[in-house]
């Protein structure tokens, strides 16, 4: 159980800083929301998993899987109220190529 | 060895903290910054729950983790409705 639960954080730490990374190195917000968003809530729902994997079958580790489904109840929409907005704000997307409206 | 696996992880989760600050004191605009705020708000969730293992306090820090999972989403879904009409790009 130990391994299981070491394995589901190790590989929810590769997208949290896979998600990092794409904040960091793409070229426009939308981009930048695009890797974020989905990358992001992966890792962590795997990680509080293997949190939850820890803790055992407790009220603790019932809590803690309700903290996964508000996450991903939460995350996609606020995502999506961020890009909403900024489209409606009038933020042009970044173009495929260079000199292209 | 569990332990120290823990305590590596959650100094790894604080170093994409930095990374995602970056993004948020230093965005071009306004919903790059917006951005960042959410991705650190999100990191925060996963770093109380190492923290709460770590130190073995479950018991609160698994409620305290659930409070700011909500009140992260709120703040987040009311900035973006506040700055949704205005022109700031």
């Amino acid at each position: 159980m130990t391994v299981l639960a070491g394995i589901f954080l190790g590989l929810g730490f590769f997208f949290i800083f896979t998600g990092a990374l794409g904040i960091l190195r793409f070229p426009d917000f939308y981009t930048r929301l695009h890797a974020t968003g989905k990358s992001d809530m992966l890792g962590v729902g795997l990680m509080v998993l293997g949190t939850a994997i820890l803790e055992g079958p407790t009220l603790n580790g019932l809590k803690i899987v309700l903290v996964i489904f508000v996450v991903a109840l939460a995350s996609p929409t606020a995502t999506h109220a961020l890009g909403r907005a900024a489209h409606r704000a009038g933020l042009v997307p970044w173009p495929a190529r260079k000199g292209e409206p | 060895m569990m332990h120290g696996f823990l305590v590596s992880l959650a100094l790894g989760i604080a170093l994409t903290m930095l990374l995602s600050l970056y993004r948020l004191l230093h965005g071009p605009t306004l919903w790059d910054r917006l951005t960042g705020l959410g991705l650190v708000g999100t990191k925060t969730i996963v770093l109380l729950l190492l923290i709460g293992r770590i130190t073995g306090r479950e018991d609160i820090f698994v409620d305290i983790t659930l409070a700011y999972t909500l009140i992260s989403f709120i703040g987040a879904l009311a900035l973006a409705k506040y700055f949704e009409g205005k022109e700031t790009a």
